[in-house]
């Protein structure tokens, strides 16, 4: 049966994230488990005059290729990945997956080796995106797998999945997101001028300096859901200790009750109720993995609970997140890494944040909405 | 019956190598589990696999709503796989076979004609010995349907005509192509066939032409020999004994009659209109491309299903429209459509005027 939401959320994704148009060359990728979206995609660009193609693979080659793959297979990259990170003019990529943790136990050395050959095309890609020649949006076709991750029946998990998007029935997803567009954008700034923020909650005293850095608004362009405010922090300057009371996911496995303690920028102690040997691992990775590459607040208030996949929970209405690793050009970072790991930090319940010794955010909100400035 | 046909497609039909950049597509979801299988094996076999499922609903879409510039559009991915790839691999398994019979067939046709320039490049590329491309017959419910068997039945059916049910299916394909090599053989050394049966006769010119023994590698199941007729010399008059399909449209009871070449009337019990309308494509649609013997014994019912109809052991079919490189055939066109004619009960081919095929088979000593 279709579900009316799918085409909502298709027509959100090619006429604001995307904004398409007439002639333009535009790739739609996913899993066999996001065909519904990928095929609403391609109709909402038809419409638009654009020319869609898909590539939608079947589930399961990824380990496919881990088992049987050499290292130089595995580090081959396509001559049409090249082609399509050169030339796309739009671009989306459907994270959508029927097992979330069929990697789970597969090599941890092979599948870095495989992650490290799709990234430099992710880095290239981005290059292309953060100079304005590739509009690109990263989303999710709600699946079994990932309502079982969120702990919700698969209506459910519809539901909260086109709730955080604004496509719910009755909803103007366009309207809505123009609107959060200008407060995100309007935040931004007022934090542009902020030298260090003091994060303080449960375990948890960081300061983070930001001097010098780019917020930037995160308004649905190249993520849906969106709805955060991030900038890459001054490498040398953060200091103290952060606890994550969410489990902190990345590639699959988990790490639970995850502490940090910072001293000039560099992770210089790291634990975990479990998960500790992965964690190490990842902060092993290279140089620029025990740095963190962002700082950001989530502020999308429809997403009000944990479910596993970073695409929501880095955007929990109420938290903040860092990730360890690679920072963003944009932001102005210098700290370079293959990790780009996202760890949450809820303070909702008793959170707080100082911007140069100012109070500026309580138990999950900014104190004072930011001065929007209507054109 | 996945991983079987998995290593007969990658070992014996596009022979992947170490180093080969390969292909594999079918439609939506239905053939993903032997998707997997030749991944794999194109994996082990040193090869640079990237799968692809072509999504029906999205085409369609493309086809009943796009503008002409985007019913004409080529994928950069496509192209270049066509152009510069080494292997591709296509599992034929519909979802649904008539789903595209309420498209309007100019949209179809526009289609066709755009992607003609690219269909003969990578022809000739495969006639060359650069590419090499296979299109496999998968079952699914959709081809059970159209063969009025179930799914299992039909997978049955599929399995003998590939050979998959025999202890080597590479080893049965060798021996097989032996046949398919003496029949090609004799045939290299005719001018003109007739071909004879019930309300058809038919001659054409054939001499110089080379005859393409059909052994598993461009189709799975596989099994004739085929060659491009002098273009301008066939004459006469045919009747297909099998429904003439194409993208899921059909028209039944096909006589076609050929003057200097050229189909100067066509008619069909059912489907008319679509008939002339495939013929009138362009110039290279009148003429006839193809002219083939099937010969897989293995096949020997009707199922509606043209990967395997024109194989059956014992029937001849032709094309209209675009000739296959290597065969001498110099005949372009955006179509190319396969119509098959029964001879089992009755039919016969007479070569340079001597009898050399009676009743569906070649006849000893021939």
């Amino acid at each position: 049966m279709r579900d009316p939401r799918i085409e909502k959320l298709a027509e959100l994704i090619a006429g604001y994230s995307l904004d398409l148009q007439e002639g333009q060359v535009y790739r739609i990728d996913g899993e066999e488990v996001s065909i519904p979206l990928a095929v609403a995609l391609s109709a909402a660009a038809i419409r638009r005059g654009a020319h869609p193609y898909t590539r939608i693979v079947p589930a399961g080659l990824d380990e496919i290729e881990l088992e049987a793959a050499s290292d130089e297979q595995l580090t081959y990259i396509p001559e049409v990945e090249r082609l399509a990170t050169e030339q796309l003019d739009a671009w989306t990529s459907l994270w959508g997956s029927s097992n979330t943790r069929s990697l789970t136990r597969a090599d941890p050395e092979r599948r870095r080796l495989q992650l490290s050959t799709h990234y430099r095309m992710v880095n290239r890609r981005w290059e292309r995106i953060s100079a304005g020649d590739l509009a690109w949006c990263g989303t999710l076709y709600p699946s079994q797998a990932h309502a079982q991750d969120a702990e919700m029946s698969l209506a459910e998990y519809e539901d909260f999945v086109h709730g955080a998007c604004h496509t719910r029935e009755g909803d103007d997803p366009i309207a809505h997101w123009q609107a959060l567009s200008e407060t995100l954008t309007a935040r931004a700034q007022q934090l542009d001028g902020v030298r260090e923020l003091r994060v303080v909650g449960p375990k948890t005293d960081l300061r983070v300096v930001v001097e010098g850095r780019h917020w930037i608004p995160s308004d649905g362009r190249h993520n849906m859901p969106d709805g955060e405010i991030f900038t890459s922090p001054v490498e040398t300057g953060t200091s103290g200790d952060i606890f994550f009371a969410f489990p902190s996911v990345f590639q699959g496995r988990e790490v639970e009750n995850v502490r940090l303690r910072f001293e000039d920028g560099r992770v210089v102690h790291a634990e975990a109720t479990s998960g500790e040997d992965y964690l190490r691992s990842l902060l092993d990775t290279d140089a620029g993995a025990r740095v963190l590459g962002e700082v950001a607040f989530g502020l999308n208030y429809e997403i009000d609970r944990f479910t596993r996949d970073i695409l929501f929970d880095e955007k929990i209405g109420g938290t903040m997140h860092v990730a360890l690793g690679g920072g963003f050009d944009e932001a102005g970072t210098e700290n370079k890494s293959d990790l780009h790991w996202d760890l949450i930090c809820d303070l909702r319940a008793e959170g707080e944040v100082y911007a140069d010794g100012e109070l500026v955010w309580k138990a999950g909100s900014f104190l004072s909405a930011p001065a929007v400035e209507r054109v | 019956m996945h991983a079987r046909l998995a290593e007969v497609i990658v070992g014996y039909s596009t022979e992947v190598g170490p180093g080969d950049v390969v292909r594999i597509e079918s439609y939506d979801t239905t053939a993903n589990d032997v998707i997997r299988e030749t991944y794999a094996a194109t994996l082990r076999a040193g090869g640079h696999p990237t799968a692809n499922l072509v999504l029906d609903e999205a085409d369609e879409v493309l086809l009943k709503e796009g503008n002409d510039a985007q019913v004409e559009w080529i994928s950069p991915e496509q192209q270049w796989h066509l152009e510069h790839g080494d292997v591709w691999i296509l599992f034929d398994a519909p979802t649904n076979t008539k789903r595209l019979s309420n498209v309007d067939p100019e949209r179809i046709t526009r289609r066709l004609k755009a992607r003609s320039p690219l269909q003969s490049m990578y022809l000739q590329r495969s006639a060359d010995g650069d590419f090499r491309w296979v299109i496999c017959g998968f079952p699914s419910q959709a081809s059970a349907q159209d063969a009025g068997m179930s799914l299992k039945e039909f997978e049955q059916v599929l399995c003998r005509a590939a050979f998959l049910d025999q202890d080597d299916p590479v080893a049965a394909w060798k021996a097989f192509g032996e046949e398919l090599e003496t029949a090609g053989s004799l045939l290299e050394t005719k001018r003109e066939l007739r071909i004879v049966g019930e309300d058809t006769d038919l001659t054409m010119q054939v001499g110089g032409r080379t005859w393409i023994r059909s052994k598993g590698l461009r189709n799975f199941p596989d099994g004739e020999v085929f060659t491009g007729p002098v273009e301008s010399s066939v004459e006469g008059t045919i009747r297909f004994s099998f429904p003439a399909m194409h993208r899921g449209r059909q028209a039944e009871d096909v006589r076609l009659r050929f003057e200097g070449g050229e189909v100067v009337e066509a008619t069909a019990r059912r489907g008319q209109d679509f008939l002339r309308e495939m013929i009138a494509m362009d110039d290279g649609a009148r003429r006839v491309g193809e002219f083939a013997f099937g010969m897989n014994r293995a096949i020997d019912e009707y199922t509606g299903n043209l990967l395997l109809d024109e194989k059956i052991g014992g029937t001849v079919h032709l094309a209209l429209g675009r000739s296959v490189p290597g065969t001498g055939g110099e005949n372009e066109s955006g179509l190319h459509w396969d119509i098959v004619c029964d001879l089992r009960d009755g039919g016969e081919v007479y070569a340079d005027g001597e009898l050399i095929y009676r009743d569906g088979a070649f006849l000893n000593g021939a």
